[in-house]
Formats: C-alpha cells, sequence, structure tokens
C-alpha cells in the first residue's frame, strides 16, 4: 500500500518536473535535434549571428508589445513605428546629419505614432485594436507617399555608412552595440513591467479595467505612457536595422509584427500566472530564432521555413499544457 | 381559499435550513397552484430565496417534504427537478451572450442526430415558440446579447416552456426593466396562467404584486406568516406582515461618539437623476442612503465618487471643496468606494491578494517609482490579520476567496488608502450572513475611528440595524431622514416604495 503510494507520488512529482522545466526540455530538444541535423548550427559565428540577426531586434519590438498586451490592448502599428524611425533616421543621415540628430529624430517619429495611438484609444475611446490597425494603413500609406511609391534608400558609403557601423558595429566587452541595447532594454523593461508602481497599474488595467479606474489609476495617463513607450522602443528597432542593413526599406518593419505577438503570446503561454512577462516574451523570441535559423540550415526554404515554425509552436504549447494538466 | 389537491402543482411542508448559527428557514410552507400567479414577499433574509433555493435543488434542507405534482420527492438536484417541470428564472441573466436564440432556448436539450446539433431546427422551433407564445418575432440566428434585457427574460421563459414546464419561479424579473417592458412581461405570464402554469413572482415592488398576483405569500423571519389576495388587501398590512420586529444579533451593537462633519454635500444636482441633495455625514456617523432602482440614490454615491458628474451643488470633505470630476481625485481626496459590482469594479478576480490591496495606495509602499515589496508585505500582511481575511497566502489570485472574503480584499485596498470617507454601494450583496456580519462589524470599527461613512443600500434591516440615520431618495429628492425610534423597516419601506405618497397622490 505505502509503496504504491509513494509510487505515485514520485511519478507526480516526475510529472512537475516535467511541467515545471517543459519550456527548457523542449529548449534542448529543439537545440539538441539542429545540432545533430547541420554540423554550423552550434558554431559560435552561428549562435552570433541568429543573436545580432534574428534575436536583438524581434526582442526590442517584442519587449513593447510584451508591455502594451499586459495592459489589456494590443499594437498592430509597430511595424510602422519601426519603419517611420528608420525613414526619418535615414533622411537625416542621408541630408548630412550627424548620427545623434538622425536618432533623435528617428525615435521621435516613433514617438509621434505611439501618441497618435495614445489619443486613439484614451481621447476617443477607440479599442486598441482597430485604433493601431488604423494607424497601421495610414502609417503605409504615409511611407509609400514619402519615397515615391516604396523606393529603398540606400547609404552604403561615404559620411552617413560611417555614421551607420559607428552604431552597428562598436563593439563593448566584444559585443556590438545592438546587443547592449537589448541587454540594458530588458533590465529597463523588466524592472518597469513587474518591480514599478507604473508596472503595477499595467498589470491591473490588464487584470480589470474598472478595478483599475475604480481604485483612482489615472487609467487614459497610464495607457498612453504604455503605447508611446511601446512605439518607441519599436523605434529604436528601426533605427538599428536600419543601421546594420544601411537603408532603410519602405513597409519592412510589418515584418516583425507577427512574430512580436507570438513571442509575447508564447511566454504568456508557458508562464506559470499566464500572465505577459519579460522572461516569457524572451524565451519566445529565441524559440522561433533559434528554429527559423535551424530550419534554414537544414536547407528549407522559406516557405517551409513558416509550416515549420508553426508546427513546433503547436508541439511545444500541447505539451505544455498537456503537462500542466498531468501535474495538477 | 381552500384549493383542490390536484390544483396543487407543488408543497412544500415544514422546512427547516440552517446555515451554523443562522436560521435560515424555519419551518416554512409554500404551497403553488396550477394556474394561479403567486406572489413571494419578504425583506432581505426572510428566507424567500432560500426556500426558492430548496426547491430549485441548489439547497438540501434539513427537514421538510416536499410534494411536486402529487409526487413526494425526496432528494431534489437541479436537473432532476427541470424533469418534473419546474423552471426558474434567475435574477442575473444566465444566457451565453454568443448563443443565438435557437442555441439559447434549447441549451442542454438540442435538438438533432446523436451528437449533431440542427442549428436550422432549433432555430426554427425557437421561433414557432417565440411567436406562438408571446407574439414575438426576431430575425432568424439574432444572438443573446443583441437581445434586450426584456427580451432576455422572454427567451428563458421560452426555454421552459420548450421543456413542458409546469411550474414557473421568476426571481425578481422586473429589476433590470423599464416600464413598457414590465408591462409586456406581465401580460405573457397571465397568458401563462391562462394555459394553467402555475407562475411564481418574487420582487420588492409592491406595486407590481398588487397589480399581477392572485395571491400573495408574506415570508418573514425564515417562515410563512400569512397568504392573502392582493387585490383585497392593502398594501400597508402586506408591509405590516413582512416587517420583522426583532433584528437580532445580527447587527453588532456600538456606541460612538459622533465628531465634526467630515462628508458635506449641498445642493447637488444631476439632471435627469436628482436635484437639491444636502446632507452631512459626521466623523463616526454611518448614514444610510436608499431608494428603489432609478430614485436617484445610486447616482448620488456615483456622483460622490467621480463615476458621474454633477450638474451642480458642492461637495466637501473636511471642509475641502472636492472637484469630483474622475474617480482619480475622489481618491486623491480621500473618498474611498466600496462598488456593488463587486467582479468588474472591486477586486481584479485575476490579480493577487496583495496587488489588489495596494492597489489604490502604492505611492506609500514605493520610492523612486518602485515598488518595496517589503513595506507592501508589512502592510498587506497586517490587513489580511486584521480584517480575517481567509486566503491561503498572500499571493493567491483573489478568484480564489469566497464571496465575502473578496469584499472584505476590495475594504482592505480603502483601510490600506487610510480613507477619510467611505461610501459603500450594496456592500452585502452575494455575500454570505457570517462574512455579512463581519462587514458591519468592519463598518462600526471604521466609524469608531473616526471615518465617516455612507452605506447605499436597498436592504433595509441592514440600514435600520447599521446606520445612524437613514436618508431616503424618491424619485430624485431626499424624501426623508429617519433616526433613532423613527428610522424603522415600516418607515423607510413606505418612503422608498412611495406608498405613503401614491396614497394622497402627491410626490414627498
Amino acid at each position: 500500500m505505502s509503496v504504491s503510494a509513494n509510487d505515485n507520488a514520485a511519478k507526480v512529482s516526475v510529472r512537475g518536473v516535467l511541467a515545471k522545466y517543459s519550456v527548457l526540455i523542449a529548449f534542448a530538444a529543439i537545440v539538441i535535434f539542429f545540432a545533430i541535423a547541420s554540423p554550423t548550427f552550434l558554431t559560435p559565428a552561428n549562435l552570433f549571428n541568429v543573436l545580432v540577426n534574428n534575436v536583438v531586434m524581434l526582442a526590442i519590438v517584442a519587449l513593447g508589445l510584451t508591455i502594451v498586451i499586459s495592459s489589456g490592448g494590443i499594437d498592430l502599428s509597430v511595424g510602422v513605428s519601426v519603419d517611420m524611425a528608420s525613414m526619418i533616421f535615414v533622411m537625416l543621415l542621408a541630408v548630412g546629419y550627424s548620427g545623434v540628430v538622425g536618432v533623435a529624430g528617428g525615435l521621435g517619429a516613433a514617438l509621434i505614432v505611439g501618441i497618435l495611438n495614445a489619443i486613439m484609444i484614451t481621447r476617443l475611446n477607440i479599442s486598441p485594436f482597430l485604433a493601431t490597425l488604423g494607424v497601421l494603413f495610414i502609417g503605409q500609406s504615409t511611407q509609400q507617399l514619402a519615397t515615391s511609391g516604396g523606393q529603398p534608400i540606400y547609404l552604403t558609403s561615404g559620411y552617413a555608412a560611417d555614421q551607420f557601423n559607428a552604431i552597428a558595429r562598436t563593439a563593448l566587452f566584444g559585443m556590438p552595440t545592438p546587443v547592449i541595447v537589448l541587454i540594458v532594454l530588458v533590465v529597463a523593461v523588466h524592472v518597469l513591467l513587474h518591480r514599478s508602481v507604473f508596472g503595477r497599474y499595467v498589470q491591473a488595467m490588464g487584470a480589470q479595467p474598472g478595478v483599475a479606474w475604480y481604485s483612482g489609476i489615472r487609467v487614459p495617463r497610464e495607457l498612453s505612457m504604455v503605447h508611446v513607450l511601446c512605439a518607441l522602443l519599436a523605434g529604436v528597432t528601426g533605427i538599428l536595422l536600419s543601421a546594420t542593413v544601411k537603408s532603410y526599406v519602405p513597409l519592412s518593419g510589418n515584418a516583425f509584427l507577427l512574430d512580436a505577438i507570438g513571442a509575447t503570446f508564447i511566454g504568456t503561454t508557458l508562464s506559470r500566472e499566464r500572465k505577459p512577462s519579460v522572461i516569457g516574451t524572451l524565451l519566445g523570441v529565441l524559440l522561433l530564432a533559434i528554429v527559423k535559423n535551424g530550419l534554414l540550415l537544414v536547407g528549407w526554404n522559406f516557405y517551409w521555413q513558416q509550416v515549420g515554425i508553426g508546427v513546433l509552436v503547436f508541439l511545444v504549447l500541447a505539451a505544455s499544457f498537456g503537462l500542466r494538466r498531468v501535474a495538477h | 381559499m381552500q384549493t383542490a389537491k390536484r390544483d396543487i402543482a407543488v408543497s412544500m411542508t415544514g422546512i427547516s435550513k440552517r446555515f451554523g448559527p443562522v436560521r435560515a428557514l424555519e419551518n416554512a410552507n409554500l404551497e403553488i397552484a396550477r394556474g394561479s400567479i403567486l406572489g413571494l414577499v419578504g425583506q432581505n433574509g426572510a428566507g424567500k430565496s432560500t426556500i426558492i433555493k430548496v426547491l430549485a435543488g441548489i439547497i438540501k434542507p434539513d427537514s421538510g417534504s416536499i410534494v411536486i405534482n402529487c409526487e413526494t420527492v425526496s432528494s431534489l438536484t437541479p436537473a432532476s427537478v427541470e424533469k418534473l417541470g419546474v423552471h426558474f428564472i434567475h435574477q442575473d441573466r444566465l444566457l451565453v451572450p454568443t448563443a443565438t436564440v435557437g442555441e439559447a432556448v434549447f441549451l442542454g436539450h438540442e435538438i438533432g442526430l446523436g451528437p449533431f446539433a440542427s442549428r436550422r431546427a432549433m432555430e426554427r422551433r425557437a421561433a414557432d415558440l417565440l411567436k406562438r407564445f408571446f407574439g414575438m418575432e426576431l430575425p432568424a440566428g439574432t444572438l443573446v446579447k443583441d437581445l434586450t434585457t426584456a427580451q432576455q427574460k422572454v427567451v428563458q421563459i421560452t426555454r421552459a416552456l420548450a421543456q413542458k414546464a409546469s411550474v414557473l419561479v421568476l426571481d425578481e424579473p422586473t429589476a433590470a426593466l423599464v416600464k413598457r417592458e414590465v408591462d409586456s412581461l406581465f401580460d405573457v405570464l397571465r397568458r401563462l396562467r391562462d394555459d394553467g402554469i402555475a407562475v411564481v413572482f418574487i420582487s420588492h415592488y409592491m406595486q407590481e404584486i398588487e397589480k399581477l398576483c392572485d395571491r400573495v405569500t408574506v415570508m418573514r423571519n425564515g417562515t410563512n406568516v400569512g397568504t392573502v389576495d392582493p387585490r383585497h388587501t392593502p398594501i400597508g398590512e402586506i408591509i405590516a406582515m413582512m416587517i420583522a420586529r426583532d433584528v437580532g444579533e445580527m447587527f453588532p451593537k456600538r456606541s460612538v461618539t459622533l465628531g465634526a462633519p467630515v462628508l458635506e454635500v449641498s445642493n447637488l444636482r444631476l439632471d435627469g437623476s436628482f436635484e437639491n441633495i444636502g446632507f452631512n455625514v459626521r466623523a463616526g456617523e454611518i448614514v444610510g442612503l436608499t431608494g428603489l432602482l432609478g430614485s436617484g440614490a445610486k447616482e448620488i454615491v456615483q456622483c460622490l465618487f467621480g463615476l458621474k458628474t454633477a450638474d451642480g451643488g458642492q461637495v466637501k470633505v473636511e471642509g475641502r471643496e472636492l472637484s469630483l470630476s474622475t474617480p482619480v481625485r475622489a481618491v486623491r481626496d480621500g473618498i474611498a468606494m466600496l462598488p456593488e459590482d463587486r467582479r468588474a469594479h472591486g477586486v481584479a478576480l485575476g490579480l493577487s491578494v496583495r496587488e489588489n490591496i495596494s492597489l489604490a495606495s502604492l505611492r506609500r509602499y514605493s520610492r523612486t517609482g518602485m515598488v518595496s515589496r517589503g513595506a507592501e508585505n508589512q502592510a498587506v500582511d497586517s490587513l489580511i490579520r486584521e480584517l480575517s481575511i481567509k486566503t491561503p497566502h498572500r499571493d493567491a489570485l483573489v478568484r480564489e476567496l469566497s464571496g465575502g472574503n473578496q469584499q472584505k480584499v476590495a475594504i482592505a485596498k480603502w483601510l490600506s488608502c487610510q480613507s477619510r470617507v467611505y461610501v459603500l454601494d450594496e456592500p452585502t450583496v452575494a455575500v454570505d450572513v457570517g462574512a455579512k456580519v463581519e462587514i458591519y462589524n468592519l463598518l462600526n470599527r471604521l466609524a469608531g475611528e473616526g471615518a465617516a461613512i455612507l452605506l447605499l443600500s436597498s436592504d433595509l434591516l441592514e440600514l435600520v440595524g447599521v446606520c445612524d440615520r437613514v436618508l431616503v431618495v424618491y424619485r430624485g429628492r431626499l424624501a426623508g431622514s429617519f433616526s433613532g425610534s423613527a428610522m424603522n423597516s415600516d418607515a423607510l419601506l413606505a418612503a422608498t416604495s412611495g406608498a405613503r405618497s401614491n396614497a394622497d397622490g402627491v410626490a414627498a
């Protein structure tokens, strides 16, 4: 009797451990799979490439979306913030302004997108989904109008290129600037969302907006701040993107939207409390980036990569849900 | 008055039920006749809803017998009661908002082949029934959430009829309806009665009882104290039967010396709702505010907290005039609000006890915008202890707590703010008796510490038991202020329901 009870307890706890670490286990499994399938996958050069090209920019956009989704909203216009920052940044450099002015101008452009979202949501009471969808449409057209139908701007040589290099390549402790920016922003957003008064208000608005309002929280103001922060973070990605590829390609920011939403929700699903979190979002970004890169190395073309990502996301989430249910 | 045996649809005799030390039902009897509308009235806590819950199979009685359609039933469950043809239309609508009318009518009894529900067949049958019983035509596939509250009631009734209901119990069905909808609902109920269905109608509105019911059973202190014909019995007499003379130890006694006025309201006006409202609440005083739905009592409270912007008048807290534009300002000015809809406005179910309690006072536990978890934990723990909030730990989700404990969390949020004025909107709705007493004790303690308390409630016994003074609002004006021996349920009930003013045709 007592033996079998012990067996049961042991089994349950094994399952509990499995459920608790399912993300890490799935992660490890994916890494091992690609390491076996492709000899280049686990090389430092490739991992560095994944970090710089796939993780950093997506992660910064996803950080912004994590704040917005925590507040119970959504921002479909993050791509526009990326593009607007990128466009103004590149245009300012193209006419000879310094990198500092360019960065300020780029962030200013993203700020305007954020303020536009904030006004529509908090003053006109339009739902975040529709408001940011509207801004998405307007932002896309604006870019096409400003670039005679979507002509990219390349600045591959001269003063501007030097400024780009200064941003993209300057290294501290052997790390390129974008990676350092990411680390700083991850820490900052984590503290803001999970340690600060503002973060607590954001969580309250996300959990039950009526309660936040009835508790004397300045909901419109906090919500405006949420959308401005999200746009600014996306703007940072826009600047890093342009500095890396030395160009501005209209509408390229949209590629981040679905991946960033996906990463945030994967993070939400994997978290214990089922709430968006900075750590969860980072895990989601890493998962997406590794799977994309791995499938590329294995030789799948772009379209099959998308299928592979979809299937893997399902598998990881299903495993997590299943194990969690067993654990309870 | 004697009714032939075969005409009795439901007969409940000698029903008793205790919850701990509280007697909810004591040897109560209820007889429901076919082809007649029975009113069921009584103060809150008189046992109306308990005896209905016993009939619905939700509460098991300690003793007593129940005969449904000449058949003695021993253990009732909600499902077995429905099978016997007894259906309940509860106060809160219990329809799936995104279901179509057809799906709502046949929920749980879907028409179709095996596991496949035939939506088209259900829509058609539902449309047939609605047309046949109520002459109501709705576009095929209309969603429940697009219906008016009255239409939803009708859909619920149709659901009961679709399953061959012989007894229909409606709990406060008119609470959220406008006059015209009430009239059409009454027509529906009369038609059902004429078809031989037994209807039970629970309402606080005496005029409705008088207008609709063939008989009315009055409950008091957990038992039935009489059944009369409302058309031949003056309302005053029914009210006299309802009033419990002994309030008992439900309401803890207290003795407080009142201080200076803390909340001063003068000439407050909200167009279309109320006007010329003026009153004070002194330190240590508990002032009750009551009135029927639509009387303006609720709107007064909403204006005080900045949820609605008053069109005129002045509100002062400790001598300072308030702007009262938003709850943000109200909270800063020291007004605490315990809202009626706890789940929407009182506590965030998805947040922890800790996060809820500190939500309105985070600035106290933070430095340079960062929350100091140590200070927060300490304050939250001491409030959990002080209010004896039953929670596994401070980080448990509020969702996991009972209704009474959720309400205590909502109160703790304001204690943590050290508010001066507490405005409570129906604080004991959907809270069990034990938790009610705890909340009353808490109010007494707050008052004892010098807070000014304004208690909006429709529970007259609660008002009499807890308050130093009760203000009655009738049609947007203060119809009276009652204290001392003048503050009794008779007087309050008369003033709120306008029975007195109706009698001589003049608004008070």
